[in-house]
């Protein structure tokens, strides 16, 4: 199956990125994902699947952690859309970012930006949550180095960081 | 060195591009565009067995933007073993890029190649392609039938392989108690979750340069090389990061055709494998069947035991030989049984491929062989810990098959230290009170072990190149492939300590075959002791040419000068202390050379790390569902260099462990068609399934390692699966299981059968 669909029938359309406005003729049927990665080269955010069962795709919708490689791009219209590349302040990274980092949550890092976006999401909602939220929070992303441990651990010294 | 006085070693350091991996920055292949690039689909199979009568390409070529389109009446006919290692390393060779025969559903057919994706999937569907239907067959025993289909010519028998010590009839005799079981396990998807993918480019002056996350560039480079008749000059292979390996990045899979289809058309091409088709068309874990008889004595004393193991290789040779070569070592390793014998058979049938995964044949003999264990301390009315006590190898032994000295194996201290981080005594006396009608506990254990380096098999070693940069900073070319395990990590850490700089001011060059020195590759455990030596011995060289200049700047004796957080200073005086940077500024300015050396480390023995696991789990007797509730893990590393990455190692293997014992596993159709080919169907465990974990270590050297340390990559896998079974039999009231894995439906089945 593509990710594409027929790219004759196409729909001119803003979308709002990262905080900034492009303005894109995409294909209907294109995904998200694939416009972020193969016409924006936001290659931040990954594909291990592309049938929304991995997670490493995930990107906020206003807010909500989405696994773009099955959401349209015409329907982010309006939205505000974050992904990977608009979590670190340029070259500073984000208490999460860094929170990973320090717990050894990375390992091949293929997961990672989008265990980082999924936790983002959990953080801006509840900023103390316990180990089994935090888990909850991370059912849709799909790990196989770490066995998610260090990841909880990273969400956990997250919140901490964000409130101190 | 006197760990007192380490400054790096033994501390948790992430690994060495963490802060790329958290960003979105770290480049993967998936990611990497080269201008006018082809993109590129495949065909496969969608028989088990077939001859193709016809193929019929015209249409696709037809179709406006398709710049080739590769049969196997235009490619390379030359045949190969995708698990080849290095330049003479002979093995059975029967895969070739395409053939008119097709062995499994989802062998190679076809590839397009065109200028976009949507293209080059068009035109995969516009090829036509008749099969005569030859009958397949897709279990080893049946395999093995003479009057079964032949896969290969020769027979699906690939070979059989032999190993034994003692007497095994009179051990038997002896014997007060005999068991004898039958054990199976399936085929199973490594689930690295980067997908496969590779882009090659054959250029105008000849050269073919591959890009893939690969495991093993210089193996890749001698395969390609021997597929296109190409001078290894003119053949690159470069590798960007890994996302997830697990040993199915080892084999080539991709790159002969991309390679094939860059040839054809003299532009740069890319293919990336959807999951099913990852799943289904790179390499498993061998599938097996395992017949274990032991004979033990009334104390628990193992007396005599004989494995017998048919691993199913699926459609090719590629690792049938390796996998139950490797095997037929370890199981000698473990125990001090005096009459042991085990014969290895690998079978071809018509599946995926079988490859390399992690543990690489140590999972499916200590799965049959632990879970075994379990049982029989059942029937005898022991507790395993004791079983496991009484016959485990101990420090300074022999082993048994060659009688060479065994080095420092701890898995006593192991399953000491377990017993008490996880309770046993405790959790074992008192699991069933915390069971009730619909939710029943039990606890359960397991040892397992994997070698350090390749010694055994063949060679091993590793080069390495380091320089010093003016300001003290350094630069490592290194072969190494790190998978995100933190191999790389490990070798800044040893020449950080060694050259007394930080970790962080080396940089590092990584695998790329026409910019580093020579590296076996990254499979086998061996980056921690075969690596890291080559690390601390071109640390050392790199030391002793720091300390000559010194000598000169200082106008001290060499054997008075020492290196100190990045001082060299002098034992005689206290005021001849230079930072590094401004010997190597001396070197550059008066002496005019650069300070860099290249070292090769090979290994001359094989030292055997180990692991005791302990779960407890919870079985829901409404749901069949199993939950692992509490796990302990204790490894003998020899010696932590970096235990953050350690725990991450454990951790991640005890992840799949437990889906090895619940879930994981492929399962064909009657056609042989995998039905569980997607994410959402092959389930592997997620955050909240998760135990809590205590992870660690037993550190009591393992010599000649770097400072002290051995192997953990694998072996942190091996024992986590039969730990889980044992726990879920504990909990069943002891029932025996035999074929794994465990998933709710069968639970159900074994409740509904007690009620019955």
């Amino acid at each position: 199956m593509s990710d594409i669909g027929d790219i004759t029938d196409t729909l001119d359309i803003h979308l709002n990125i990262n905080k900034e406005d492009y303005t894109l003729t995409i294909g209907k049927k294109w995904t998200l994902l694939y416009v972020l990665r193969e016409i924006l080269d936001l290659t931040g955010t990954k594909a291990g699947c592309k049938t929304g069962d991995c997670g490493s795709c995930m990107v906020l919708i206003d807010g909500e952690a989405i696994e773009s490689c099955i959401f349209l791009a015409k329907n982010a219209v309006g939205k505000q859309i974050i992904t990977i590349e608009g979590i670190a302040d340029g070259i500073n990274l984000h208490p999460i970012q860094d929170a990973f980092v320090e717990a050894g949550a990375v390992q091949c890092g293929f997961c990672t930006p989008g265990m980082v976006i999924s936790s983002k999401a959990l953080l801006d909602k509840n900023p103390a949550p316990s180990r089994s939220e935090i888990a909850k929070a991370l059912e849709r992303n799909l790990c196989r180095c770490t066995g998610y441990i260090k990841i909880i651990d990273a969400v956990e010294l997250a919140s901490r960081k964000l409130k101190g | 060195m006197r760990s007192s006085s380490l400054r790096y070693i033994g501390k948790g350091i992430p690994v060495h591009d963490a802060r790329l991996k958290v960003t979105g920055r770290k480049l993967y292949t998936a990611d990497l565009k080269v201008p006018r690039m082809l993109y590129a689909k495949m065909l496969f199979s969608t028989v088990a067995h077939g001859k193709i009568i016809k193929i019929d390409t015209s249409k696709a070529e037809a179709l406006p933007g398709v710049k080739a389109v590769a049969t196997y009446k235009n490619s390379s006919s030359s045949p190969y073993n995708s698990a080849q290692r290095f330049y003479d390393h002979k093995l059975l060779e029967n895969e070739y890029i395409f053939s008119d025969t097709v062995r499994f559903v989802g062998d190679r057919v076809a590839a397009v190649a065109a200028v976009d994706m949507r293209t080059a999937e068009k035109a995969i569907s516009l090829i036509e392609v008749e099969y005569e239907i030859l009958p397949a067959v897709f279990e080893p025993e049946e395999a093995l039938n003479e009057n079964a289909c032949e896969i290969h010519e020769g027979g699906n028998k690939v070979a059989e392989i032999k190993q034994a010590c003692g007497d095994l009839k009179r051990g038997f005799e002896e014997a007060d108690f005999i068991f004898e079981d039958r054990y199976s396990m399936p085929a199973i998807h490594h689930g690295a979750i980067e997908l496969h993918v590779a882009i090659a480019d054959y250029d105008t002056a000849g050269k073919l340069t591959i890009i893939s996350p690969n495991q093993n560039t210089f193996a890749f480079r001698t395969i390609l090389s021997k597929i296109f008749h190409l001078p290894f000059n003119k053949v690159r292979i470069i590798r960007p990061a890994i996302g997830g390996a697990f040993g199915g990045k080892l084999e080539t899979v991709i790159e002969p055709v991309v390679a094939q289809l860059s040839i054809m058309t003299g532009r740069p091409v890319k293919m990336e494998f959807t999951r099913s088709e990852t799943i289904t068309s790179t390499r498993t874990r061998h599938g097996a069947v395992i017949y274990l008889k032991t004979g033990l004595m009334k104390d628990g004393t193992i007396i005599a035991q004989d494995f017998k193991v048919l691993t199913n290789t699926g459609a090719y040779a590629t690792s049938a030989l390796n996998v139950v070569g490797a095997m037929s070592h370890k199981i000698f390793k473990i125990y001090k049984t005096p009459n042991l014998r085990y014969t290895g058979i690998p079978v071809y049938t018509n599946t995926p491929i079988a490859g390399a995964m992690r543990g690489y044949g140590s999972p499916q003999a200590f799965y049959a062989q632990q879970v075994q264990l379990h049982k029989i301390a059942q029937k005898l009315n022991m507790d395993m810990v004791d079983i496991q006590l009484k016959n485990l190898v101990e420090p300074d032994s022999l082993e048994l098959l060659h009688g060479n000295p065994i080095g420092n194996p701890r898995p006593i201290d192991c399953v000491n230290k377990g017993v008490e981080d996880f309770g046993w005594l405790q959790n074992r006396l008192t699991g069933k009170s915390h069971s009730s009608d619909r939710f029943r506990r039990g606890v359960g254990m397991a040892v397992g072990l994997h070698g350090s380096t390749l010694i055994g098999a063949h060679r091993d070693f590793t080069c390495l190149t380091l320089k010093m940069n003016e300001d003290g900073t350094a630069i490592l070319s290194s072969g190494t492939h790190d998978m995100g395990n933190g191999s790389i990590r490990v070798q800044t850490m040893i020449i950080g300590e060694i050259l007394g700089i930080d970790p962080d001011s080396i940089s590092c060059n990584e695998a790329d075959t026409d910019t580093v020195p020579y590296n076996l590759g990254d499979y086998g455990s061996r980056g921690t002791f075969v690596s890291g030596n080559a690390a601390y011995k071109v640390a050392e060289a790199v030391k002793e040419k720091v300390l000559k200049e010194a000598s000169i700047l200082l106008q001290e004796d060499v054997e008075k000068l020492g290196i100190e957080d990045g001082f060299v200073f002098s034992s005689g005086s206290k005021n001849k202390r230079v930072p590094i940077k401004d010997v190597v500024i001396h070197a550059h300015r008066e002496s005019q050379r650069e300070i860099i050396a290249s070292e090769t480390y090979s290994s001359k023995g094989n030292p055997i790390s180990y692991g005791a696991h302990f779960a407890e789990v919870e079985v829901d007797t409404i749901t069949g569902y199993t939950r692992v509730l509490n796990y302990t893990a204790v490894h003998d590393v020899g010696r932590a260099i970096n235990p953050l990455g350690l725990e991450g190692q454990v951790e991640g293997a005890i992840q799949m462990g437990i889906g090895y014992a619940l879930n994981e596993g492929l399962i064909l159709d009657e056609k042989g068609r995998i039905i569980n080919n997607s994410f959402k169907k092959y389930k592997m465990q997620r955050a909240p399934e998760m135990p809590e974990i205590k992870v660690s270590f037993i550190e009591e050297r393992e010599d000649p390692g770097p400072f002290g340390a051995k192997s953990i990559g694998e072996c942190s896998t091996v024992a986590s699966a039969p730990a889980v079974i044992n726990a879920l039999s504990n909990a069943l009231g002891g029932i025996d299981i035999t074929d794994f894995p465990v998933r709710p439906e069968q639970i159900l089945e074994i409740i509904s059968s007690e009620k019955g």
